[in-house]
């Protein structure tokens, strides 16, 4: 991977075959639980993280809240997959995005990680895996992945803005 | 407790009788082990408008002490304001400050 930078207006990052490709099968993953059966996926975590409560300890309020809100950020996320599966290049190479194609990669990417870290407990004290020894330490190598991609991103969003003062 | 930290984001707003009425609403952000300290950062000044020193020291309140109050005002404000951070995935709540 070469990561984002701040390019003419644009940002700019390089995928290797293989992370475009891990890319792509958890956007499909995100997707699926995303337009799962309400019933089918009550009460997991990882959809609670990505669609949490607006208030806390009133639940009528928080109820009110998700009636008022839930349908757009449903959207805004499914949204935000297109994008991400129209900018994403098959087979790896160059992505190149302008400003709300980034909002979008930066939005997305951050759901992927929300899941990701919900799935395998992050907490503040976790770290890197040292090897690759089952799937979980795979699965931490990916969370580390997108966070060094997310993080690039950001900085290369900060830079681009510092260029427009 | 609106700290002093709790930046009034009024600009289009005309302190009426009315918003006076409905004020005591905030927005919080909570801390997660998840979120990237310059992504907070920099959401918190792209939807808030807030300059980077601002945004930084919210973010470090979010980090350190687990929770800020980036925004407050009439509820409906709030409720949008938590809407648009949860858009972001930031951990945000909205209610009545106490």
């Amino acid at each position: 991977m070469k990561p984002f930078r701040f390019r003419h207006g644009d940002v700019v990052a390089r995928l290797d075959p293989a992370e475009a490709s891990v890319l792509g099968l958890l956007l499909d993953q995100l997707e699926l639980l995303l337009e799962a059966d309400a019933d089918d996926v009550a009460g997991d975590p990882v959809l609670e993280r990505l669609l949490p409560a607006g208030h806390r300890g009133d639940p009528a309020a928080a109820a009110d809240y998700r009636e008022l809100t839930e349908a757009s950020l449903r959207s805004g996320k499914a949204d935000d997959l297109a994008t991400l599966r129209a900018t994403l290049p098959e087979g790896g190479g160059e992505v190149r995005l302008d400003p709300d194609q980034a909002a979008a990669w930066l939005r997305c990417t951050n759901d992927l990680r929300l899941a990701l870290g919900t799935r395998l407990g992050i907490s503040d004290e976790s770290e890197p895996p040292e090897d690759f020894a089952d799937e979980e330490d795979q699965q931490l190598a990916v969370y580390y992945w997108l966070t060094a991609l997310q993080g690039s991103l950001v900085d290369a969003l900060v830079a681009g803005r510092a260029a427009r003062k | 407790m609106a700290g002093p930290l709790a930046p009034e984001r009024t600009p289009d707003t005309t302190v009426d009788e009315e918003s006076n009425l409905d004020r005591p609403w905030v927005t919080i952000v909570w801390n997660d082990p998840v979120n990237l300290m310059t992504y907070v950062t920099f959401v918190l000044q792209e939807l808030f408008g807030y300059d980077e020193p601002t945004a930084t020291t919210l973010m470090l309140q979010v980090h350190h002490e687990g929770k800020a109050i980036v925004s407050s005002g009439p509820r409906e404000r709030m409720e949008h304001d938590t809407s648009r951070l949860h858009a972001y995935g930031l951990w945000a709540s909205f209610q009545r400050d106490s």
